[in-house]
């Protein structure tokens, strides 16, 4: 018991200065007028009423739901599209599957500066290969386009992650026992029935808990957004991680910038709440 | 479902192989074309291949600053979190005790909590530890991602150790931390790589707080100096994509050498089934 306190205290220790003070402490600020260097004085529910009124914060809501529903649905199918082909056994499968995890290995930031330059309007191969396939007559503008901006970030997004659905989901398809399979096949099941009554309910927990956690993260994404458009053009692809990075270190008003995070808070509590509880199950 | 791939299978391996390859393959050839093929005389493959580009990046953006300074981050970091975190996990998972449940929940919370909230009481704390602008700020503040996660991974490898050995082992005289260091860590070294590979490379990765806490180029991380070039002048995206390659290369090359860990890791720890 003293021992295992004793082991425990580096990182008790760590998250207490790094995450629970500074948790308590931000949820504090969101009622303060706080900036760099100044105090800050209590202000109430002022910054909230500010935040929930502006048409930018409801902007970003929308466009983070947008983007984390999007990109989760189209990272369920590109993932669970490469774990049924690697399942099967073909010459170079291991060649395969390494070469689909690169998006995910490399760091997110080569990702998203890749997809930049690959979309960029003048010298961009992507619009070379459009304009000399005769898709396009003129270069298209991906990620300053209004109406092409979101699903161009959305599109970047999903190449960056979805080997890791692709990953987990074939770590889930080693375990259904491959006689549920072969009795399937006596009993003259099609491909989409022995999909539809095995893998999908073998797979069951697995994408329960992939589905979650990467709706959690897709949510809080900064990286994205920031390095493709810095939420333009005119905010189609302002998230509420660059609203909150914009208030506090552009305009410099911390109290408004927690404001937001804090907000978002009790949806998130829900995921997480929900999270745990599967995961929990899935030790015992 | 060892058959062999029809071709519907082919035809998603070809599809994806190219969504995957297309974005790759156009990083590589800018970053071996000179800049006259990059933006007057556009081609699919370098026609005349150059380096100009990597020295461009190395010489005058000095972007091995940038690497140093990620490399100091990552590896102190990992350091750090490596010791703290295997000793936390080893209590909760071997010495069942009021409050490690607790603990457990805690480690969860912190993984799912956005940064973007985060980032504002620890740019105060930074600024009020007079550590603003120095690679300290990060080395200290990267351990609140690491050391839930690597934690987390350790208690998913550790659990899955039976206890026999350690027991054996303290039968014979060894004391239960002599027990955890020679006989569990040896066994659990795959997981203990596995977190050291992913703590090194979510530092290594990091955006938000290295963007935020340092704006000197010669203290900046690698994403955060290769961003700031991206407003900067024109022609830049020939020396970007050299020196994406290069910042790419350490992770890559460690992910590979210990696939067999990482796999193994992540299945006991992060995604288990």
């Amino acid at each position: 018991m003293v021992l295992g306190w004793t082991l425990l205290t580096p990182v008790l220790v760590v998250m207490a200065a790094l995450v629970v003070w500074p948790f308590a402490t931000a949820i504090w600020i969101a009622f303060t007028d706080k900036a760099i260097g100044y105090q800050g004085a209590w202000v109430g529910l002022a910054n909230f009423a500010e935040v929930i009124s502006s048409p930018r914060f409801l902007r970003s809501l929308r466009n983070s739901l947008t983007f984390t529903v999007a990109s989760v649905l189209v990272k369920l199918v590109l993932g669970m599209a490469m774990a049924l082909v690697l399942h099967q056994t073909f010459r170079g499968r291991n060649l395969v599957r390494a070469f689909f995890l690169i998006p995910w290995v490399l760091p997110a930031f080569v990702g998203y500066m890749i997809w930049r330059w690959l979309y960029d309007p003048l010298q961009g191969l992507l619009n070379y290969a459009l304009l000399d396939l005769g898709v396009t007559r003129y270069p298209l503008e991906f990620l300053s386009n209004p109406s092409t901006a979101m699903p161009s970030v959305i599109v970047a997004h999903v190449w960056r992650s979805f080997p890791f659905y692709g990953l987990a989901f074939l770590a889930g398809l080693q375990n259904i026992p491959a006689e549920q399979y072969e009795a399937a096949a006596v009993d003259g099941a099609n491909a989409w029935h022995r999909f539809r009554y095995i893998t999908l309910p073998g797979l069951r927990h697995v994408i329960l808990v992939v589905v979650m956690l990467s709706t959690i993260w897709t949510f809080n994404a900064f990286e994205p957004v920031y390095l493709l458009t810095g939420g333009g053009p005119a905010d189609a692809t302002m998230v509420y991680t660059l609203l909150a990075y914009e208030m506090g270190i552009v305009n410099m008003r911390l109290g408004q910038a927690a404001a937001v995070p804090v907000l978002i808070l009790p949806v998130l509590g829900m995921f997480i709440v929900a999270l745990s509880g599967l995961m929990n199950r899935g030790d015992e | 479902m060892s058959r062999g791939a029809g071709l519907p299978s082919v035809i998603v391996v070809l599809v994806l192989g190219l969504f995957v390859a297309l974005p790759l393959y156009n990083m590589v050839i800018t970053a071996f074309k000179a800049d006259r093929e990059i933006y007057d005389d556009f081609s699919y493959f370098p026609r005349q291949p150059s380096l100009v580009q990597f020295q461009r990046v190395i010489v005058n953006e000095r972007l091995f600053v940038n690497i140093r300074n990620s490399f100091v981050v990552a590896a102190t970091s990992t350091a750090a979190t490596i010791a703290m975190s295997a000793l936390a996990a080893f209590a909760v998972v071997r010495l069942r005790f009021r409050g490690s449940a607790w603990v457990a929940r805690l480690i969860l919370f912190k993984y799912l909590l956005p940064t973007s909230l985060l980032y504002i009481p620890l740019f105060i704390v930074v600024n009020n530890l007079g550590l603003a602008n120095t690679l300290q700020s990060l080395i200290f503040t990267y351990l609140s991602f690491s050391i839930p996660f690597a934690t987390w991974l350790l208690m998913g490898y550790f659990r899955g150790i039976p206890a026999d050995l350690e027991e054996q082992a303290m039968i014979d005289g060894c004391s239960r931390v002599g027990a955890m260091v020679r006989v569990l860590l040896p066994i659990a070294a795959p997981g203990v790589v596995a977190a050291a590979i992913f703590t090194f490379t979510a530092s290594w990765n990091e955006f938000l707080l290295a963007l935020v806490f340092i704006n000197r180029v010669d203290l900046q991380t690698v994403p955060v100096k290769l961003a700031g070039m991206i407003v900067g002048d024109q022609y830049v995206w020939g020396m970007i994509m050299a020196g994406a390659l290069l910042s790419s290369v350490p992770v890559v090359v460690l992910y590979f050498l210990a696939q067999r860990f990482v796999v193994s890791g992540l299945a006991a720890g992060a995604v288990r089934a």
